[in-house]
This record gives C-alpha cells, sequence and structure tokens, in this order.
C-alpha cells in the first residue's frame, strides 16, 4: 500500500505539473481580479499575486483533505463516467473564454461569467474582514479544483477510497496536495509576475491565456465523448452497442488479433493503431513505471475505463468494429490521445 | 428613502464587496446591496441623516462614479 509519504513525493514529482494542466485556468482566473484591482488603483509595477496564489492552494488543499476523508468513509469510488468529465470540461471551457471576454469588455452579458457571491455571504465577509482584499474568488477557485482532478489526483483518490479509512484517506489527500503545492505556485507565480510588469497589458495577456485554455479544455472533453476533433473528424464508432465487456484480465482470445499498446508518462506509444475489422481485438496495456495521467485509460466510444497498475499488463477486449471505424483513446481527462483504425 | 444608482468602474465582484463598505463608513445607510453584474447600488437610508451627494462624493472617493436612476 502507498504511503502518506510515497503520496507526497508524487505529488511533488509528477502532480504539480500534471495538477497545473488541468488547473492554470482557475489560477488565471483567481489572480486575474487581483490584477484588475491593481491596474484600478493605479499600482505601478508587479502585482501582489503571493495572497491570491496561496488562498487558491490553501482552499485547494482543504477541499482535497476534506474529499480524501469522505472517500475513505464512504469506500466506494466516486469516479466520474467519460461523458460525465466530458460535460465537465465543456462547462470550464466556456467558464474560462466567457471569463476572458468580460475582461475584455467584449459585452456585459459576460460579467455573468464572474463570481459575485449572494449580499448576505458578502456583507457576513465583509462584518469579519474590514479589509477589501481579493481573496474571496481565489478561495472559491481553488475549491473548485475538487471538481476537476488531473489522471494522478484520481489515482490518489481511488487509493483513498481503497483505504476505507476516513483518516488514512483525508491525510493522503493531504500529503498528496502538499507535495504538488511547490510546484504549483512557483510555476504560476513566476509565470505571473512576468506578465505583471506589462501593467494594463497584463489584462490582455491573462484573457488569451484564458482563451487558450479554455480552448484546450474543450478539446480535451470532445476527446472524452468521441465526437468530431481536429485530429479525428467523423471518427466515432459505430458498433458500441455490443454487450461484451470490453475489460477483462482474462487470456486473450484465440480466434483475434492482438494489439500492443505501451503506456508512458508522456502518452501513447504507438498513439495509431491498425486493427483488422470485424472480429474481437485484444489489447494489451503495458505500463512500466508510469505515474501520469495517461494511467487511467479511456476509451470514449466504449465508454469504459480503467485505472491501470503503476507498471503491469491490463487485457482488453474491445468487440467487433465496421471497416473505417476510427476508435479514439485518451487519458482520463483528454490530454493524451491515440486511435484505433479498423480496416 | 431608497435609491438606485449606476456605477462606472466597476470591474469584477470585489468592487461590489467595496462599495458596500459605504454602509461601515456613512451614518443612515439601513441597507446596501451593490452588484457587478448589473453594475448598480441600491441604497436604502435615513434622509435625516445623509444625503445623495454625500453618498455620490463617498463613492467617488473609492473610484467608482454614481449616476442616479432611480428612488422611492
Amino acid at each position: 500500500m502507498i504511503t502518506i509519504f510515497t503520496a507526497f513525493i508524487t505529488g511533488l514529482t509528477a502532480g504539480g505539473l500534471s495538477c497545473l494542466a488541468v488547473q492554470g485556468g482557475l489560477v488565471a482566473s483567481s489572480m486575474a481580479s487581483q490584477v484588475e484591482q491593481n491596474i484600478k488603483q493605479g499600482v505601478k509595477g508587479k502585482a501582489n499575486l503571493t495572497h491570491p496564489l496561496l488562498l487558491f492552494l490553501f482552499a485547494k488543499l482543504v477541499m482535497h483533505t476534506i474529499l480524501g476523508f469522505l472517500l475513505g468513509w464512504l469506500g466506494t469510488i466516486l469516479q466520474l463516467t467519460p461523458l460525465s468529465r466530458a460535460i465537465l470540461q465543456f462547462a470550464i471551457g466556456i467558464f474560462m473564454i466567457g471569463n476572458a471576454l468580460r475582461m475584455l469588455n467584449v459585452h456585459p452579458i459576460f460579467r455573468y461569467f464572474a463570481f459575485e457571491p449572494p449580499a448576505f455571504i458578502r456583507r457576513y465577509i465583509r462584518k469579519r474582514s474590514k479589509n477589501s482584499d481579493q481573496w474571496v474568488t481565489p478561495l472559491v477557485l481553488g475549491a473548485m479544483t475538487v471538481l476537476i482532478p488531473c489522471g494522478i489526483t484520481q489515482s490518489m483518490m481511488t487509493l483513498a477510497v481503497a483505504a476505507g479509512n476516513p483518516l488514512f484517506g483525508a491525510a493522503l489527500m493531504f500529503a498528496f496536495i502538499l507535495g504538488t503545492s511547490p510546484v504549483f505556485f512557483l510555476v504560476a507565480y513566476f509565470t505571473t509576475q512576468l506578465g505583471a510588469k506589462l501593467e494594463k497589458g497584463f489584462s490582455t495577456f491573462v484573457a488569451i491565456l484564458l482563451i487558450a485554455l479554455g480552448l484546450f479544455s474543450i478539446y480535451t472533453g470532445t476527446n472524452l465523448i468521441a465526437l468530431p476533433s481536429p485530429s479525428g473528424i467523423g471518427s466515432t464508432s459505430n458498433n458500441t452497442n455490443l454487450t461484451l465487456n470490453p475489460f477483462t484480465k482474462s487470456e486473450p482470445v484465440q480466434n483475434g488479433a492482438t494489439l500492443t499498446l505501451n503506456v508512458e508518462n508522456h502518452g501513447y506509444r504507438p498513439n495509431h493503431l491498425v486493427a483488422p475489422a470485424n472480429q474481437i481485438i485484444t489489447l494489451n496495456l503495458i505500463t512500466q513505471n508510469t505515474v501520469s495521467c495517461s494511467r487511467a485509460f479511456v476509451i470514449p466510444a466504449l465508454n469504459q475505463q480503467i485505472l491501470l497498475p503503476k507498471t503491469g499488463t491490463e487485457v482488453m477486449q474491445i468487440p467487433p468494429q465496421n471497416s473505417g471505424t476510427v476508435m479514439r483513446f485518451s487519458c482520463s481527462m483528454g490530454m493524451y490521445t491515440g486511435d484505433i483504425t479498423f480496416n | 428613502m431608497k435609491i438606485i444608482f449606476n456605477v462606472k468602474n466597476m470591474h469584477c465582484g470585489n468592487c461590489a464587496m467595496i462599495l458596500e463598505t459605504l454602509e461601515d463608513e456613512l451614518p443612515g445607510i439601513t441597507r446596501i446591496s451593490a452588484s457587478y453584474h448589473k453594475q448598480q447600488l441600491v441604497v436604502e437610508f435615513e434622509e435625516s441623516q445623509l444625503t445623495v451627494d454625500a453618498i455620490i462624493q463617498a463613492a467617488r472617493q473609492k473610484g467608482y462614479d454614481l449616476v442616479l436612476n432611480n428612488q422611492y
């Protein structure tokens, strides 16, 4: 069983960048309001982005610790389906782009993409804290990261469930998120500090960054629901209603082709496979010290997902597909992709 | 008296919170609510203790220009 220290090291080494890739837009959003406020108040030079970033990470840490506690307590996997995760990715993408358009003052309607706590909460906050620092937005967005876990975080969540112990689950998630924080902080901080020197232009910079991240989020969403995307127009499976369970650890069937896919830290090799049509395909998924989110393997057209071991081989059977079908696969966040062409 | 102002120069939700601090600084305000989404500020106050001009001046000091929208 993974130890709490190992969870911390995993977060420190791989989790930080993996989480940042998925949650970078929320970090940018959390600091955007601080930058806007500095501009408005005529503050020259670098903006104080340490405060919102620390609040963001604090909220993230607290929420994931609570999540770890609940996962350990419930002892059940709260794993999202590829479709629900895709919808979430779409929603996040739309939120980011909407926020960017708000910052660019494109239209008043985009103001509704900004968080505005209810009046009674604002009053409560005001009474509790006389200063008007930008801390609500980073806290809310930091807490929201619990909704978009990267593949490695999902692995930890699964381990927290498997632990079947609330305190251990909480400690595990706490250690992991704590480990991700230094990388998360350093990359986000220095990236935005460079941008802050551009003063007012930084608003535009952040807005453009948000648009790019929003589009990327939507793109990864399309990978998860097997919609046509720039890399695979018209590539959805047309034979997905078979009852055969595609995931099994049984021996490969004799009358079908066998494919081998290496699941590596930076994606899948090869990421384009060719298989014969109209027969069951056995797919061997091989991991070798793989710790990235590529381990969370998904074939959206089959609505199936599996968390692969760090090292080992999982065998998967794919039902017969018509000739010409291109079946896409990806990691659970749609970041690493590949496909199988049947002919 | 209840007054609705249109607010200029609101950039984000935090501006609403800043405007609402007027309640702590001006006498006679019984209720105050600002909205970044609507770009509005609603103030209910005792006329015997506070004037509309005083509210406008105090908001201007915070960097916001208020324009009278409606009053009841």
